[in-house]
């Protein structure tokens, strides 16, 4: 069962890639905060109270209330609600995301000796996500969806580490959410501080810094 | 006892320094803090009963060094800083919010050293980015807006492939659940060499893009220069060997697992990519703070390339770290002082040095003479190590690249360096600097005094007991 909440975990990131709306993407990350929940709920194997509070509390408390609303939050006062002018055209950017997604399928039907240590659907979606997110984060515009897309990449390792298919010690658990929530909260600081000096928050403004100068 | 003085106190000084906010105790608190750091840190260093490995923590021979250097860069950084801040005309507040931060940002960093598991470095590295990000966003302009953001994100970023890179260890390492740097080293002969090789990338890039190197290095030009110089020097000579010191810790355990030949492939590579790249930017470079960053490159460089050479290849990178750490350290704060008398930072608007402050301007250019290894410095003895180790491994080509490249950075900080200390100045530009340098008070200068005189002192001697721990920090590798 939980495969099928992998796939369309993999399938929200297409979502991310194709549409310029920033209240969308913050969507994607709601459901991306319920599905990594429901997969680890089918995936897990043991279930402690403990195991399911703290699951809970990091993908539904954390990923699918707390950021998001945060994040929707920073949207509406910067008034920032669209990044449409990204380095590739949607379509593009979609099309490239859908041929790494196909290729992250392509991974987890690999027959290698060395993948039969993790679980292979896992890993070639998480690495897919991974790799689309990073390129997100490339093409886009906006200083608030290249920290939509850093979120996104985080869920992706999320769900890398569930591929490990063994208990992570909890002082990494503990670390990735200390980690996500302060960097979220820092990079949302940030964006806050450059919506006033800039009065937007195009990438394009945070690019003075510069090795040579340019006469002319 | 001890170790808790070194991990708890910091904080109950942010906590005290948070009820009372007195102005006065800001640097107050940051000298005890330095002062307690470099006696434990000696403590430790002289009484080898002393020294303890438990699950998370550990102060041993492979990190007695690191956190030695550590507490001499923090207690130079914390007499100038006092200095420095007194001419910074900012809030009260902000000056009590950059004292928190450069507390937490060196009890983060002491953590990473002495961290026992790879887990825990690893949310100690995050934990200095988080910390740090607020030192260079410190003058609030949109510059270290700007520097502030791609450092962040950046660093985030590549901490984040850095955690890829941990869970693909888990993998590699089957059964064994722990991240304990013993245990992981004991046991790596078993790992599956494929996980275990591509743990090592995503770890080399993660920790890489936080120490510096090419091609990862976009967002350190951008933060040494706009953090003020005291943050930027603990950046620079502290923080970088953290990152480094996690890498090392993981080579280890590749080099146990009996795959090191490919590591070292990938170390070659990035080390002689941060050579070229420091090569290129130095030579054209406009803004002096930048210069050093660039610098700092070029060192991590060569760090990873005496790494992935090993034997005495990596005794001298270690030799390296303790010479760039004292010598990179007073540049930056040196760096300090030119900003607070010509007050820019821009290369073409510095000279005449020499003439307005000679003591300035002779501690800038015996850093560039240190940090260039000309004798006595002892990065000419780390160098040498290098470009011998290269010789012998039958690396020509290398070898000669290696040399090609270093000469072009010395070229180019040389060039700017003496346009900086010599020229003519206007008699009224000279009474208005003048007046810049009388502000300046002792505490600016004597730290990198002491950092300078001990770089060519183990340039010329290094006692036995400091050569010992060199090679006991690298023992197994």
């Amino acid at each position: 069962m939980e495969n099928v909440f992998i796939i369309l975990f993999g399938f929200t990131i297409l979502y991310t890639a194709a549409t310029s709306r920033l209240a969308a993407h913050v969507k994607v990350l709601i459901w991306q905060g319920i599905l990594l929940f429901l997969i680890c709920m089918f995936g897990m194997n043991e279930f402690t109270l403990i195991n399911i509070l703290f699951i809970a509390f990091e993908t539904i408390v954390i990923k699918s209330i707390a950021i998001p609303a945060f994040l929707g939050g920073l949207i509406k006062r910067t008034k920032g609600y669209r990044d449409t002018e990204a380095n590739i055209h949607h379509f593009y950017s979609l099309f490239i995301s859908t041929i790494i997604l196909f290729f992250g399928f392509l991974v987890s039907n690999i027959n290698l000796p060395a993948m039969k240590m993790i679980n292979p659907l896992y890993f070639g979606v998480s690495i897919s996500v991974i790799i689309i997110s990073l390129m997100l984060i490339t093409i886009k515009h906006k200083v608030v969806s290249n920290v939509i897309d850093f979120i996104t990449m985080e869920n992706g390792i999320f769900l890398l580490s569930l591929s490990a298919a063994k208990e992570m010690p909890l002082i990494v658990n503990l670390g990735v959410l200390l980690d996500l929530f302060i960097a979220v909260f820092i990079l949302g600081l940030l964006v806050k501080h450059i919506n006033t000096e800039f009065n937007d928050l195009e990438i394009s403004h945070l690019s003075d810094l510069r090795d040579c100068e340019y006469d002319n | 006892m001890t170790i808790s003085l070194l991990l708890i106190f910091p904080i109950v000084l942010c906590i005290i320094l948070f009820l009372l906010k007195k102005e006065n105790l800001n640097n107050l608190f940051v000298i005890i803090y330095a002062i307690i750091h470099l006696l434990l840190s000696t403590y430790y260093m002289v009484f080898e009963d002393e020294r303890f490995i438990s699950k998370y923590i550990r102060i041993d021979n492979s990190n007695i060094i690191f956190l030695v250097i550590l507490s001499i860069i923090f207690m130079a950084v914390s007499i100038y800083n006092k200095g420095y801040m007194n001419l910074e005309n900012v809030p009260i507040k902000r000056k009590r919010h950059y004292t928190y931060m450069l507390i937490i940002f060196v009890l983060a960093m002491t953590g990473v050293i002495i961290s026992n598991n790879l887990g825990l470095s690893w949310v100690l590295v995050e934990a200095t980015t988080l910390a740090s990000a607020y030192l260079i966003y410190f003058s609030k302009t949109k510059n270290s807006i700007e520097a502030a953001w791609k450092y962040v994100f950046i660093c985030s970023i590549g901490i984040a492939l850095a955690f890829v890179g941990v869970v693909l260890l888990t993998i590699a390492t089957g059964d064994l659940s722990s991240l304990n740097y013993y245990e992981l080293v004991l046991n790596a002969k078993t790992y599956n060499t494929f996980w275990l090789k591509l743990s090592f990338i995503f770890i080399l890039f993660g920790f890489g893009t936080k120490m510096g190197l090419a091609p990862l290095h976009f967002w350190l030009p951008d933060a040494h220069s706009e953090a003020p110089s005291p943050a930027s020097a603990l950046l620079s000579a502290a923080l970088l060997n953290s990152a480094y010191f996690v890498i090392l810790n993981v080579y280890t355990i590749v080099y146990a697992g009996n795959c090191s030949d490919y590591a070292k492939e990938m170390m070659l590579i990035m080390g002689f990519l941060s050579l070229f790249v420091s090569a290129v930017f130095i030579y054209h470079i406009n803004n002096y703070k930048r210069m050093l960053a660039y610098s700092s490159v070029e060192n991590m460089g060569i760090l990873i390339i005496g790494t992935a050479l090993g034997g005495a290849g990596i005794i001298a990178a270690i030799i390296h770290l303790i010479g760039h750490s004292l010598i990179k350290a007073s540049f930056f704060l040196t760096s300090g002082n030119i900003l607070k008398i010509y007050e820019t930072k821009k290369i073409k608007n510095v000279n005449g040095l020499m003439s307005v402050d000679k003591k300035t301007g002779w501690l800038w250019m015996l850093s560039y003479i240190g940090i260039t290894a000309f004798p006595p410095s002892i990065l000419f003895i780390s160098e040498f190590l290098m470009i011998k180790s290269m010789l012998e491994q039958g690396h020509y080509i290398l070898a000669g690249l290696f040399l090609l490249l270093l000469t072009i950075i010395l070229f180019g900080l040389g060039r700017n360096v003496i346009n900086m200390c010599y020229g003519e100045i206007s008699e009224e530009r000279n009474r208005e600097l003048s007046n810049n340098r009388n502000r300046l008070k002792i505490s600016m200068y004597v730290p990198q005094v002491i950092l300078l005189i001990i770089a060519f002192l183990l340039g010329i001697y290094i006692p036995y007991n400091i050569e010992m721990l060199i090679k006991l920090s690298v023992v197994g590798l």
